[in-house]
């Protein structure tokens, strides 16, 4: 009994990759249709970049509301490759409307898988490197941190919406497969479930990592950092470098979960990277309950099965109050979020109940 | 002990909790017996759910119109509604679940044409069909799209040959930062060029700009004769609010605008836009007997107080044009319907006049009528074209267009 106790977390999410694993079968046995396992695996791509994002705000406390920013960067890099498969390396229809005649510099890297996998990677790092090198340094925390992280965020956006004939502006990359080949309609079902599989594993990857991360002196330090920054750096730990290591990890993983969404989405445009949208990134995880990496993949999911069920039919116009209202009474009466209702308020009230003495802090 | 057996059922609870919200979405088909079930898709949240209600509500009231007048093939009408929030990727995962889950037998939504490229593939992959309601750059022509609204050879060509004609020889091109003012500038740069008289600027705000102090400096420094407005949105309020702030009316700057409607004019200011020119198709003032009765009935249903626009005729024709093709067929099927659609024999006596589907690029042949914005804030025509004139999504009938290389990619 005590190994579940110790494990609790990591089986519930043992038994989240089960019954996401389980989906494809019943696509097979045709229980539930193609859409919803792409909508599932979209889903998978926010949990990745959730988790990303926990390792940095739960973990670290460092609120960047610019991860939509990275996750495009990804993304961009993925539609890219995708786009010049579809065209066999040849310019695209929008780079000939706005007076291109051969293919940008900046395109040539995305002909080549390997190089493409590699770029996905590397722009995300390299960015937020840059941006975090310098800040971390400066010790600019806190709330001009999460300014700045949004500032970025809509200065990259415009400038991919001024390129348009490189970027196709506000429509971005569309008409693209996956990487496994087209996944809609009845011939792409293969191909589905491969992707599907391939995304879950890489999902399941990111969440060991973050898990393991967490769980060394490393990750004891982000907490460091979190409850006492000072201290930390009293104690004679470079702060700026783990803070700036922890940011561009997070970025490269959002920059993978990026590229993952682009292969069931089969588009990918720039209000992907709307302050918006990485402010919904920063709800999943504080739903899900921050500080727990489980946390942020079951709010990512929770928040997205919610507005994929609730904003149609009869619902259609009040579903943004019912996901607000949740937000709101999460943040109010459940800190710890989902998880920690589970793992923390819960087990309170159980022990009061009977009368014990209560020693799990609720909230 | 206790603690491991509560995280189990936390566990448990979780997992059961996920697996009802995918139960909650399961698969409910197309219709019984005796009813059909079309699909919905518009923004009813987001910066766009102020445009796309209007369409959205002119579809409902055709689908009610056919519904009590029997039906379509003997079947009742359903529709399922779907919410694209204004955001080209929740556009696509809903096009999917309409077409993939709910396996409703056409589509009609879409507005930006951001949305409509994410899901134009969505269509073309499951073989379905999509009445796209809304004047657009042209530059395309899907198998599984029909375009109810104007390509530009029937708006943005026409009314530039139109201020030609009127001996305006200065042009000012000023538009929001997106795909429809940058072709739309494209091909009007070239119309522009090629009649030998001079585009004097070109000048794009951002989606959501309200300060235009510095585009207003550059177009009084151009000085042109007419400046030609295809800002959409919010940017419109601001940029004739500011104008009009300097006592710039239209006898000053004459403007020609392509994205401003009976709707936009009441968000702006029916003093401010006086005597300003509009290119459309339709006006609710458009005087016809079908569109008498598709005013009366649009405000009995919505309020008296709404005014019906060019994009949401075009939404309420789309789903007559739907109803034609599917008795003509005399199946629901794809491409039953596509193939009698192919023919270029649907057409349907619209509130604008007779429209006709092509059967070569599915855009329809409309009429093109110049209006002017009058006091009440309502817009009166001041030309249009004795016929409806085909349409020519690629411009490939106009030589200026094809010399300055407007073509698609091969």
């Amino acid at each position: 009994m005590n190994k579940f106790k110790k494990h609790g977390v990591n089986i519930c999410f043992s038994l989240i990759v089960v019954g996401l694993a389980v989906m494809p079968l019943l696509l097979i046995g045709n229980v539930v249709d193609a859409p919803l396992i792409i909508f599932l695996g979209k889903c998978m791509a926010f949990s990745i970049v959730a988790i990303g994002l926990d390792l940095i705000w739960g973990h670290t406390g460092i609120l960047s509301l610019g991860h939509g920013l990275y996750f495009a960067l990804g993304g961009y890099g993925m539609a890219m490759y995708l786009k010049l498969q579809a065209t066999h390396g040849a310019i695209t229809e929008f780079m000939h409307t706005g007076g291109l005649t051969e293919l940008p510099d900046v395109w040539k890297p995305f002909q080549s898988l390997p190089l493409t996998i590699l770029l996905i990677l590397v722009v995300p790092v390299l960015a937020a490197y840059m941006i975090g090198y310098f800040i971390f340094k400066n010790r600019v925390k806190g709330v001009y941190f999460s300014i700045i992280s949004q500032a970025l965020t809509w200065a990259v956006y415009s400038v991919f919406i001024a390129l348009s004939p490189i970027t196709n502006g506000n429509v971005g990359i569309t008409e693209i497969s996956s990487i496994t080949g087209k996944i809609r309609g009845p011939t792409g079902q293969n191909n589905l479930i491969i992707l599907f599989y391939g995304s879950l594993a890489i999902l399941a990857l990111v969440y060991a990592l973050a898990v393991f991360l967490v769980k060394t002196k490393f990750g004891k330090l982000l907490i460091a950092i979190r409850d006492g920054e000072n201290r930390t750096y009293f104690s004679g730990y470079c702060v700026s470098r783990y803070k700036t290591f922890v940011y561009v990890l997070s970025a490269a993983i959002a920059g993978i979960a990026g590229a993952v969404f682009v292969n069931f989405n089969g588009s990918i445009t720039p209000s992907q990277m709307t302050i918006a949208g990485s402010i919904n990134m920063v709800i999943w995880v504080a739903i899900g309950g921050r500080g727990t990496i489980l946390g942020a993949v079951i709010g990512a999911l929770l928040i997205n099965l919610c507005e994929y069920n609730l904003s149609s039919g009869g619902m259609i116009e009040i579903w943004q109050y019912i996901v607000g209202g949740i937000f709101c009474i999460t943040i109010l009466f459940f800190k710890g979020g989902v998880v920690g209702l589970f793992t923390d308020q819960i087990p309170a009230l159980m022990k009061k109940a009977k009368g014990g003495k209560s020693d799990a802090p609720i909230g | 002990m206790k603690k491991a057996f509560v995280k189990i059922l936390a566990a448990l609870t979780t997992f059961a909790l996920l697996s009802s919200l995918l139960v909650g979405c399961g698969s409910n088909s197309g219709g019984s017996a005796d009813t059909v079930t079309v699909g919905l898709l518009h923004s009813l949240t987001g910066p766009m759910a102020i445009s796309e209600k209007s369409v959205r509500d002119a579809e409902v009231l055709a689908i009610e119109e056919i519904n009590a007048a029997g039906g379509v093939l003997g079947n009742q009408i359903k529709y399922i509604e779907e919410d694209g929030a204004s955001q080209p990727s929740t556009f696509a995962t809903k096009a999917e679940k309409l077409v993939g889950q709910d396996k409703v037998v056409t589509v009609f939504g879409c507005w930006t044409s951001s949305s409509r490229k994410a899901v134009k593939s969505v269509f073309e992959d499951y073989s379905s069909l999509l009445w796209y309601p809304v004047q657009y750059e042209g530059m395309e022509q899907s198998p599984n799209i029909i375009y109810t609204g104007a390509a530009p050879n029937q708006q943005i060509v026409p009314a530039i040959e139109y201020l030609i004609e009127q001996g305006y020889k200065k042009f000012f091109l000023l538009g929001s930062d997106y795909v429809f003012p940058r072709t739309a500038n494209m091909i009007i740069k070239a119309q522009v060029s090629a009649a030998g008289l001079e585009t004097v600027g070109e000048e794009y705000a951002a989606m959501d700009q309200t300060d235009f102090a510095a585009i207003i400096s550059k177009i009084e420094a151009a000085k042109p004769d007419v400046i030609v407005n295809t800002l959409n949105g919010t940017g419109n309020v601001s940029f004739f609010k500011q104008m009009s702030e300097k006592n710039y009316d239209a006898s000053k700057y004459m403007t020609m605008s392509f994205s401003i409607a009976e709707e936009e004019v009441a968000a702006i200011g029916a003093d401010i836009l006086k005597d300003h020119m509009v290119s459309w198709n339709y006006y609710q003032t458009t005087d016809t007997p079908e569109n008498t009765k598709f005013v009366a009935a649009y405000k009995a249903k919505f309020g008296n107080a709404r005014v019906t626009s060019d994009p949401a005729e075009a939404a309420y024709d789309a789903v007559y044009l739907w109803k034609a093709a599917v008795e003509k067929a005399g199946s629901f099927d794809i491409d039953k319907v596509l193939s009698v659609i192919k023919t270029g024999e649907i057409s349907y006596q619209a509130p604008e006049g007779k429209v006709t589907i092509n059967g070569e690029n599915q855009h329809l042949s409309k009429t093109v009528r110049i209006g002017k914005v009058g006091s009440g804030g309502l817009i009166t025509e001041v030309f249009s074209t004795s016929s409806a004139v085909a349409p020519d999504p690629y411009l490939t009938t106009y030589d200026w267009a094809v010399a300055a290389n407007i073509k698609p990619l091969e």
